[in-house]
């Protein structure tokens, strides 16, 4: 058969001036969203303020004293109260937030990867490989996001890595569902048609012609789980299965307080003001997000 | 540059394609069948433009994704250029490479987030060219298609009109060097002035590359400027296929008449008298039995309810109609008279 | 008609058999012996040996399956480990619970879900659009549970209007429709419809809107027809969509209960299952969960059909 040559020695593309890609127009439209603005700087600031905690909280965050117990929001030296414990309220819902971001984003974060190698395998393979799969993710859709994870956590006992594993196996059958979906789309587009009649394995059109035009979908509708993963995930600790005292968490922060509401009702709402303003600055973002790349639903 | 030509190995004589009882049924739910290409037989010369036409849904545009390898088909084999396409001597990727596709919808065939210089560059780095020589390879076939690389190259299709579009998938497709190029129905979705153009584009290129074309369309006043032999399929078959000027002047199918005399056309004196198609539009699903035109035919008789007519040479031997009017002895009255044998 | 209420049926069945191994397997994804868990930890070996036996637990795992599946098939989903009393009678009396408060919060969150659609898709773009859609936004961000907390802080703790938790004053046995009971209710109901609330107001913004953007109610208005006509005309066609949200709403709250009937103390499914999960009673979590994603399914399945009468076009998908 005939040969390919290449032409010897290097060879010299000259550059030439890019059109503003995709990812321009969607910062550009993004940047006029005041809202997702707002809320992008929000997030950033609770990231910020989780991974410099020990520098931003003004106290050890388990540091109890039993004179000071549950004292109301601005007493001196504890801004926003004190707990059952007598611990600083605002040294432990900057510490919280580390751990209640981390369960919001990673299992969102895992179930992504695994969730679009699944929805985009089956989208673009098709056929009985893609029946299987997704009746398969249909049964996990029989449960109610919330059943789903109490189930698994209840079974598997509590603790951060069972809660994990629980969420992210939460968060798999949706992803999933929405990549099997969007490939399928894009699978059926005539550049996907050139790209297989110019000979290239199934792979390579895979990598270069469907994740570049799927994975933003996937992304944004991932981003939009985020909140719901933090809530299921103070839920959890809530009811006991997630982190164990006397770390802070605010799901479990809300748990221990919870008796408290008659002597210091507004200290004891506070951690859930916290996941409050985090998962809404989650949703927003991730709604401008999706109107900033125009992806639709 | 890169990828060398391919060599002619059959020599002139031998189709660059050549299909052979191509078949492709869908089925649908509940055991219904559509047919949408139903055991085709054609020859494309080295060199030659083959136009098809027909009216949606008769099976051109399946015709074209089967030639493509992009549907397998059910029943049939193509050889190119005498050898089995998919078989040892020619495996499908080689095929690939000297068989391209340009589709209608300039937007969709081309992927949105890749610049044109990119999309062009793809085909080449999948057959191992490195991406600078694609690229460098890209921007002289922009250029050659009439797009200014400088300006071009490093644009997104969003940003460029159909008819530019249109030369960018062209250039897609002739990034591998083909022998052979598939148009389906590639210049349908343009403006008439800028259908012109690319049509006068391809003409050009067909000379420049020593291209063979198939060139599917709707448009029968631009499937006789552009191609030397016209094929003509109704509900999955081939009717009619000859040369252009023979097959435009001289019709003998009926369904030939008909679509040529629904066409608009310049000269009043060339205008046929035939009746336009009347009858049920065309049902892939449950096509007739016998001849699929005869519920639309107006010379439909007993014979062409009962019998499948074949696609039989006629005329000087150039082209060939399944009609029953053109085969001697077949049973309709049109029929020419059997010649006795001496 | 026949063939699609034929054809749902079918393609529920196996997601029914899935639903059911997931809930069988719980119990063997659970760490340790599966039987650790219902034995006393003084056990000798002797009872561990019988007690497997009887629950079959030295049986292959297809086996074991198959007998759970029979007996849950019967109705029989085995024995609570904390109290000793068949799981399916408590689950059913807390299914009662669960239905009569996801059933308030249903219509509560339908009722006020569609005015706030409503307003925000004709009045598309005005102050009490962006108002309303940063409601719908709250009601999804919103942690229900805390807002369950807050509730009781505000209407018990402060104003001392409402109850702060429970069944009614003598529990759930002694139920009675009555204001004193009835207002044990209220709080959790509430507290429950913010979350169909919010996707219910998304759901009808976009219908409203998508019909209001139809050619021809700009040429209804056009003639003069009364806006009542055009209001008319839109709850026609949105309706079937909005209910059908509803329904499946349900379903959801059916299952996302158990943290606020875990706030409220109030005996239902959520309730039980925060017991299970505390006591790891795991025949009970197990048998609970069954029934309600059951239910789920079928309200599901229920909610498609009635679709599928509603709007001949959905048969054909």
């Amino acid at each position: 058969m005939t040969a390919i040559t290449e032409s010897s020695g290097p060879v010299i593309v000259p550059p030439l001036a890019k059109s503003p890609g995709y990812w321009a127009g969607v910062w550009r439209r993004f940047k006029t969203d005041k809202v997702a603005v707002g809320a992008g700087l929000v997030v950033l600031a609770i990231i910020l303020m989780a991974i410099f905690a020990d520098y931003v909280a003004p106290a050890d965050p388990t540091r109890s004293s039993m004179l000071r117990r549950l004292r109301p929001i601005g007493t001196p030296g504890y801004p926003l109260g004190a707990d059952e414990l007598g611990r600083d309220m605002l040294s432990r819902l900057i510490h919280g937030a580390r751990l209640s971001l981390f369960m919001g984003v990673v299992p969102v974060f895992i179930a992504f990867f695994i969730g679009s190698v699944i929805g985009v395998a089956a989208g673009f393979f098709g056929g009985k490989f893609n029946t299987i799969t997704m009746r398969t993710v249909d049964v996990f859709y029989a449960f109610p996001s919330v059943l789903l994870a109490i189930a698994l956590s209840g079974a598997l006992g509590a603790g951060i890595t069972n809660s994990l594993l629980s969420l992210t196996i939460v968060f798999i059958p949706p992803i999933a569902r929405i990549a099997e979906s969007v490939t399928t789309q894009v699978r059926g587009m005539d550049y996907v048609e050139a790209a297989r009649a110019s000979g290239a394995n199934a792979l390579t059109i895979i990598r270069v012609h469907v994740l570049g035009n799927v994975l933003g979908p996937i992304f944004v509708y991932a981003t939009s789980l985020i909140s719901v993963s933090m809530i299921l995930a103070s839920g959890l600790s809530f009811l006991g299965l997630g982190t164990k005292p006397p770390t802070p968490e605010w799901g479990l922060m809300l748990n221990t307080l919870r008796t408290a509401i008659y002597v210091q009702p507004w200290v004891a709402a506070l951690p859930g003001a916290a996941i409050f303003i985090t998962s809404i600055s989650f949703n927003l973002l991730s709604d401008g997000l999706r109107s900033a790349m125009d992806v639709k639903g | 540059m890169a990828l060398e030509t391919h060599p002619d190995r059959g020599g002139p004589g031998t189709p660059l394609l050549q299909a052979k009882t191509l078949t492709k049924h869908f089925p649908l739910g509940g055991g219904a069948v559509v047919r949408a290409v139903d055991g085709v037989d054609f020859a494309v010369m080295k060199g030659e433009t083959l136009g098809v036409v027909g009216e949606s849904g008769c099976g051109k545009s399946t015709t074209a994704r089967v030639v493509m390898q992009l549907l397998p088909q059910d029943k049939g084999e193509m050889l190119f250029d005498g050898e089995i396409v998919g078989g040892q001597a020619l495996t499908l990727k080689e095929y690939r490479r000297q068989a391209q596709m340009v589709f209608q919808d300039s937007y969709a065939s081309l992927n949105p987030r890749l610049t044109i210089e990119d999309s062009i560059a793809f085909g080449p780095t999948v057959h191992g060219v490195s991406k600078a020589n694609a690229i460098l390879k890209a921007r002289d076939l922009l250029q050659r298609v009439g797009l200014d690389p400088a300006r071009f190259a490093a644009r997104y299709p969003h940003e460029l009109s159909g008819g530019q579009r249109q030369r960018v998938n062209i250039a897609r497709a002739l990034a591998l060097g083909p022998r052979l190029v598939i148009l389906d129905e590639a210049v349908s979705a343009l403006d008439k002035s800028v259908e012109a153009q690319v049509l006068n584009l391809l003409a050009d290129l067909r000379e420049e590359f020593g291209l063979t074309y198939i060139f599917i369309s709707h448009d029968l006043n631009v499937v006789r400027f552009i191609s030397d032999r016209v094929m003509v399929m109704y509900l999955g078959e081939v009717v009619e296929i000859g040369p252009v000027e023979e097959l435009y002047g001289d019709p003998r199918h009926p369904y030939t008449r008909a679509l040529l005399s629904a066409m608009p056309s310049m000269d009043p004196d060339n205008r046929t008298m035939e009746a336009p198609l009347a009858g049920d539009p065309p049902n892939p699903i449950n096509p007739p039995e016998g001849c699929r035109f005869h519920p639309r035919c107006p010379h439909a008789q007993t014979v062409c309810a009962k019998v499948k007519p074949i696609l039989a040479t006629v005329g000087d031997g150039t082209r060939q109609a399944a009609c029953h009017m053109q085969v001697p002895g077949s049973g309709h009255s049109h029929a020419p008279a059997l010649e006795v044998a001496a | 008609m026949l063939k699609y209420l034929a054809k749902r049926i079918l393609y529920v069945l196996p997601v029914a058999f899935g639903v059911s191994l997931f809930c069988f397997l719980l119990v063997h994804i659970a760490p340790g012996d599966p039987l650790t868990s219902v034995l006393p930890p003084d056990a000798s070996q002797a009872m561990q040996d019988e007690l497997r036996k009887i629950y079959g637990f030295d049986r292959p795992l297809p086996v074991q399956f198959g007998l759970w599946l029979m007996k849950a098939l019967q109705g029989d989903l085995g024995t609570s480990i904390a109290t000793g009393r068949p799981v399916a009678a408590e689950v059913w009396r807390a299914v009662g619970n669960t239905l009569l408060i996801a059933g308030l919060a249903t219509v509560i969150g339908f009722l006020f879900g569609c005015l706030f659609g409503f307003v925000a898709g004709y009045f598309r773009g005005s102050f009490l659009d962006k108002f309303a859609s940063m409601l719908a936004v709250l009601g999804v961000s919103v942690p229900h549970y805390w807002l369950g907390m807050v509730l009781v802080i505000v209407f018990s703790v402060q104003l001392g209007w409402l109850p702060p938790g429970g069944a009614g004053p003598g529990g759930s046995a002694a139920w009675i429709w009555n204001w004193e009971h009835v207002s044990y209710m209220i709080l959790p109901a509430i507290t429950m419809s913010v979350i169909p609330m919010g996707i219910i107001a998304r759901t009808v913004r976009a219908l409203v809107a998508d019909i209001l953007n139809q050619e021809f109610v700009p040429a209804l208005r056009a003639k003069g027809l009364m806006d009542f006509g055009v209001f008319k005309h839109v709850v026609k066609n949105a309706a079937p969509t909005a209910l059908a949200v509803m329904g499946l709403q349900l379903g959801y709250l059916l299952g996302g209960s158990i943290l606020i009937e875990t706030v409220f103390s109030w005996p239902g499914t959520g309730f039980l299952l925060g017991n299970a999960i505390f006591q790891r009673d795991l025949p009970l979590l197990q048998g609970t969960i069954l029934v309600l994603a059951m239910f789920f399914v079928g309200l599901n399945v229920l909610v498609d059909i009635l679709q599928g009468l509603l709007d001949p076009r959905v048969r054909r998908r």
